[in-house]
């Protein structure tokens, strides 16, 4: 990602929307046993975009907007949202995907991290109480919900981020199509 | 390529911002409630309070259609008059639902307010949710009435039960844990770090009622002494104090009735279940005792 002002403003915007979409809207809407988490997909979206070091920023920024609003012991989501978004990023950098439907895996995998993630954090920082077991179910819901809801997401978010992207990853799926096999001899098995 | 440039910066940045993360996680956790974090995640909340009253607001209607959604999910192939009705009714329907479930809830806390055994002298104050802790390990609600309202700080919160008209009036929801002059946060029953002094009617068995995380429907009630007790009995607010300084709830606030009383359980952990009265999966409106009735014994909370 670009390091400018507009790309500072973009990601703030988003994750501003997030988090106020999540505290008032989506945290009060049960579906089945759980909930979605947007705060989690708009970082790895970003991340997903952006890169690692995009990624960890946006994810500490993120979760420091949310503890802050949520009231929440502040550092937890700061903590795991920036490992969520590194994660992301170095998937990203390393394995250079392209594939459409990717988002939806990755939405997966960077919820069921965080989920469990800010369990373990949890447990270190000695809770006192039971813990049931329908915890597990909400966390499977939760990722399952997260993944359905991942495309559109990072569907939005690209389009928001597009204009400070360094390498957007459908332009490389584009550029990757399989070369010509027909035409004039001296061009065939060549990107034309 | 690989750039050792970049490799560094990389890795510098996750260390700075998980070190950051650390560093605040550490302070939060040494300062006392008026330290530096907290005071300015209170102010920050306080700032926020307008934008999730208005996005709550907003929000709400979308939230009762989303249960309503998959009841016209028929009507896809109607006329173009019809859908245009339809979408009409399902507006009208919205606000009837909103209004017919704040009904409900406001009932369910009258009834509660009106049972026997309730202190009386309180001076309840009705709020609205406006927006809720996104996950099962901080069990915290925000509500859009503050300081300027005669909230503070410790007070008892109350939540309806999920049907009055069955005598599910509602119980005990939390206490506030910190106020800002419009809106306030609330530490619900369900979170790990509350206990509350509780006493079974009318054996008089006496424990502390904790939360078991991730289901708000089940209660523990622990360290149980002095007397035997039975399912399907109702757990109230003791009054008594449990940790010394702390006086939060006044006797006779209905927490939940007794759902399982497992003998093992019970011997080796002196421990039974409770089903909570207060619906805490979905408060849209809680009650905020702002008066303590006066000479009223009190109860403390174990302190995270």
């Amino acid at each position: 990602m670009i390091l400018s002002p507009g790309a500072l403003l973009r990601v703030g915007l988003l994750l501003l929307l997030a988090v106020v979409l999540q505290l008032s809207g989506l945290s009060q809407l049960s579906i089945l046993p759980g909930h979605i988490d947007l705060v989690v997909l708009a970082v790895a979206a970003v991340a997903y975009y952006g890169g690692s070091v995009s990624g960890c920023a946006t994810g500490f920024a993120a979760g420091f907007l949310l503890d802050l609003t949520s009231g929440a012991t502040m550092g937890v989501s700061s903590l795991v949202l920036t490992a969520v978004g590194y994660g992301v990023g170095r998937f990203r950098e390393i394995r250079d995907p392209s594939h459409g439907l990717l988002p939806l895996a990755v939405g997966a995998a960077a919820t069921g991290g965080f989920v469990v993630a800010f369990a373990a954090v949890s447990f270190m920082l000695d809770v006192g109480a039971s813990v049931s077991p329908l915890v597990i179910r909400d966390a499977i819901v939760t990722t399952l919900l997260n993944a359905l809801l991942a495309l559109p997401v990072f569907t939005g978010a690209r389009k928001l981020l597009r204009p400070v992207l360094k390498v957007d990853p459908l332009e490389v799926r584009r550029r990757r199509r399989p070369p010509r096999e027909t035409g004039p001899l001296g061009l065939r098995g060549l990107e034309v | 390529m690989y750039d050792r440039n970049v490799v560094r910066r990389r890795r510098a940045a996750l260390a700075v911002f998980v070190a950051l993360s650390i560093a605040i996680l550490t302070a939060y956790f040494g300062e006392s409630g008026g330290g530096f974090f907290h005071a300015f995640q209170r102010g920050a909340q306080e700032a926020f309070a307008p934008i999730e009253t208005g996005a709550s607001r907003a929000l709400k209607p979308v939230r009762d259609l989303f249960g309503w959604a998959g009841d016209t999910f028929d009507a896809k192939d109607e006329n173009k008059d019809l859908k245009r009705e339809v979408e009409r009714l399902r507006t009208a329907l919205a606000d009837a639902q909103t209004a017919q479930r704040d009904a409900t809830q406001l009932k369910g806390l009258v009834g509660l307010k009106e049972g026997e055994g309730f202190p009386r002298g309180t001076e309840p104050v009705t709020a609205r949710v406006i927006a809720r802790s996104p996950n099962v390990w901080y069990s915290s609600i925000q509500i859009d009435k503050g300081s300027s309202d005669g909230v503070k700080a410790d007070q008892p919160v109350l939540a309806a039960g999920s049907d009055p008209d069955a005598g599910e009036v509602g119980g005990l929801a939390g206490k506030v844990t910190s106020v800002r002059s419009g809106s306030a946060q609330v530490t619900l029953i369900t979170d790990a770090s509350i206990g509350v002094a509780a006493q079974v009617m009318p054996s008089g068995a006496t424990g502390v009622v904790r939360p078991a995380v991730g289901n708000p429907r089940d209660l523990l009630m622990e360290f149980v002494e002095g007397g035997r007790v039975t399912e399907n009995t109702t757990v109230a607010t003791s009054g008594f104090t449990i940790d010394k300084g702390q006086s939060l709830f006044p006797r006779g606030i209905p927490i939940g009735r007794v759902s399982d009383v497992n003998l093992d359980e019970v011997e080796i952990y002196q421990r039974i279940h409770l089903e909570p009265y207060a619906d805490l999966r979905s408060i849209d409106i809680v009650q905020v005792l702002t008066r303590r009735p006066r000479g009223a014994q009190t109860a403390g909370v174990i302190l995270p």
